[in-house]
């Protein structure tokens, strides 16, 4: 239920605090290690879960994430495996907003209708399907709203006024920024273009934004909390962490997130004004 | 954007925003440069010019002895650079100058598209990187040493089946980091609008010449066109010209590999079902879960687990009809062209000429056929012995 989303991000504005959501693949690096992992999400105090079902042919993702999906896909674990641990993580917490990040032919193959309804069954708040513009969006929201799902959008530095209207027509839950577009410019540029993607999109929309991409450190998450961030969001960071541990020890990705979610928690409400 | 790109349910838009910034500007960029005397003008030099246009269309009559019918060929293997790929090459990478891009990033699976990629690249004095499957290097050397020799940087791509798909991915990934100075140079009809609709704008010459050559030379239009399709850019090239001529036949042929009943081919249309990979809907090889499949094709040039849209569209509306040769039968169409004609056609080419032998058998020298030889074979020989063994 997109509900989810406003509750958990009404009640951070409500405390001053930033919104901390991590991101893994369903079944990585197996089933009962990504259950595990998400364990410590919830119990470290994650804003939100961002869920991943893995794709042959991730366009969007950068090595880490890909190869990641290669091995959850290699493993055998099917698309129907995903719902049924996203089943399992629901029932771990009943409060926390989950988001699918997807790739349109995972939806495609198995119809729009059905793809939807196992997902809304399953626990999610909200989709996003990355590669599924609002120019093709139409039918797609139509069977979000029936099942209750928020859809979530990626807004990025190029994206135009046209476009950020399109979007927001659309969009719910809340918006997913990226930070950076490529080389291009030095840090404090991307600072500058990330603060007003940021200004765009409250001028379009009352939804939080949320920045994630490369976002693998406490001092990035700041500087993006500077830059008027309701929250970031975190991937290839806590896939890697995932991937260097071969036993089941959840330590070093509890020692992450426990930095990222003090850093989201604390950060100081006045300083993004300076 | 503009317009949908949509062949009926195929085609369309379907890239991450990141990349629909880039797709919107090459869109209005190519509908106001399409339409452009100055653009045109400088296009259509280079293509007479340099690349040597127009092609011919050559009476095989050896080959139409032994095959029955009448063949004949439309020479794209003497375009500059040794394929049609160059026609598009040399479109786009004129287009991404006058857009004021300073880089040209493409993917290639032959090589062929790479190659004319950098020729575009040294010509327009761009930077050019290719990117291309840690599998085709191998099977396609000399043209890596072609493509450095020109100037461009290589990049093996290991990721997947390390053939063209995964080229592709990769290609379009460095797109999404760097669109505002490069431009992706896609090879073939297919990705996300407009890319169908530009590179088929580019390519259309094939059957525009071929259409008034074989009218010179025979007093009618062919009964049949043949052409190979991986991605689908010289089918689509040669058949535009023809879709109005209700007599003509337009027939693509698809890689079937070790075999239609085996999972190494290529044969998308024939064996693929609707899905969506590279920002277009179009028929796909894939599981029941939605994961594409590595294709298999001996020619790396049609090792490609989907297909333009419009050749999906086509096969629906019944347009176009689409058969698959093995790489048995086309590595013997290799050496038989090459054995009767003293022409070396690609091994994607020879998919086609080996379906044409088919078709022709017991057809009668009244029927003509015109198989697009859609580029030269030099690149396969190594390739072709090795599979000889």
């Amino acid at each position: 239920m997109s509900a989810r989303y406003n509750k958990s991000f009404n009640r951070l504005k409500e405390s001053g605090q930033k919104a901390f959501i991590p991101f893994t693949l369903l079944g990585f690096p197996d089933r009962a290690q990504c259950l595990e992992s998400v364990r410590v999400m919830i119990e470290s105090g994650a804003t939100a879960l961002e869920l991943g079902i893995a794709f042959s042919d991730p366009l969007a993702d950068g090595p880490v994430i890909q190869q990641a999906a290669t091995r959850v896909i290699s493993s055998g674990f099917t698309v129907s495996d995903a719902f049924e641990l996203l089943a399992e993580i629901r029932a771990l917490d009943s409060d926390i907003p989950i988001g699918l990040l997807v790739y349109y032919n995972t939806v495609l193959s198995r119809g729009g209708e059905e793809f939807f309804r196992l997902a809304g069954t399953a626990g999610a708040d909200g989709v996003l399907i990355v590669d599924l513009p609002p120019e093709a969006y139409l039918e797609t929201a139509t069977i979000c709203r029936k099942f209750g799902l928020a859809s979530i959008f990626i807004i990025s530095p190029l994206t135009t006024e046209e476009r950020f209207k399109a979007i927001c027509n659309y969009a719910s839950g809340f918006l997913y920024a990226v930070s950076r577009l490529g080389v291009t410019g030095t840090e404090d540029r991307h600072d500058e273009q990330l603060a007003s993607l940021i200004v765009r999109a409250r001028q379009c929309s009352n939804l939080p934004v949320c920045v994630g991409f490369g976002i693998s450190s406490p001092a990035q998450a700041e500087k993006m909390f500077h830059a008027g961030a309701d929250g970031v969001i975190t991937g290839s960071r806590i896939i890697e962490i995932l991937q260097d541990h071969n036993s089941r020890n959840c330590h070093g990705l509890a020692t992450f997130l426990t930095e990222m979610i003090a850093t989201a928690k604390f950060f100081p409400v006045a300083s993004c004004c300076q | 954007m503009i317009s949908t790109g949509l062949f009926g349910k195929y085609g369309g838009v379907y890239a991450p925003e990141t990349l629909m910034p880039a797709l919107e500007e090459l869109e209005t960029a190519f509908l106001r440069l399409s339409q452009d005397a100055e653009f045109l003008t400088r296009y259509t030099g280079l293509l007479q010019t340099y690349a040597g246009r127009p092609t011919p269309v050559y009476h095989a009559a050896n080959l139409s002895k032994i095959a029955g019918a009448r063949i004949y060929l439309k020479r794209e293997d003497l375009l500059h650079g040794g394929a049609h790929k160059t026609n598009n090459a040399l479109g786009q990478g004129l287009l991404a100058s006058m857009l004021g891009k300073r880089r040209l990033i493409a993917e290639t699976g032959a090589g062929q598209h790479g190659v004319a990629t950098a020729m575009a690249g040294a010509l327009l004095g761009m930077e050019t990187e290719i990117f291309m499957g840690e599998l085709d290097m191998e099977r396609q050397h000399s043209n890596v040493l072609r493509m450095q020799l020109m100037g461009a940087k290589v990049h093996a791509v290991k990721s997947g089946g390390r053939a063209l798909k995964d080229a592709i991915n990769a290609a379009l990934r460095e797109w999404i980091s760097s669109v505002r100075d490069t431009h992706y140079l896609l090879g073939t009809a297919a990705g996300p609008h407009p890319f169908p609709t530009m590179v088929k704008f580019f390519q259309k010459i094939i059957g525009e010449e071929a259409r008034f050559q074989i009218i010179e030379q025979t007093g009618s239009l062919p009964d049949y066109i043949v052409a190979c399709v991986g991605g689908g850019s010289n089918a689509i090239g040669m058949f535009t010209a023809f879709l109005e001529d209700q007599s003509v036949e337009l027939i693509g042929v698809e890689p079937a590999g070790k075999g239609l009943e085996t999972l190494q081919h290529g044969a998308t249309l024939i064996k693929g079902s609707l899905g969506c990979l590279h920002g277009m809907i179009s028929k796909v090889l894939q599981t029941s879960d939605g994961q594409i499949l590595d294709a298999h094709s001996i020619s790396a040039g049609l090792d490609y687990p989907s297909v333009g849209p419009e050749h999906a569209y086509l096969q629906e509306s019944g347009r176009a009809s689409y058969e698959a040769i093995t790489d048995e039968e086309a590595v013997e169409a290799y050496k038989q062209v090459a054995r009767l004609e003293g022409i070396i056609p690609a091994l994607e080419s020879s998919h086609a000429v080996a379906h044409a032998m088919k078709l022709a058998a017991g057809k009668g020298s009244n029927s003509r056929i015109l198989i697009n030889l859609s580029g030269r074979g030099d690149k396969d020989l190594e390739q072709v012995l090795k599979y000889v063994g």
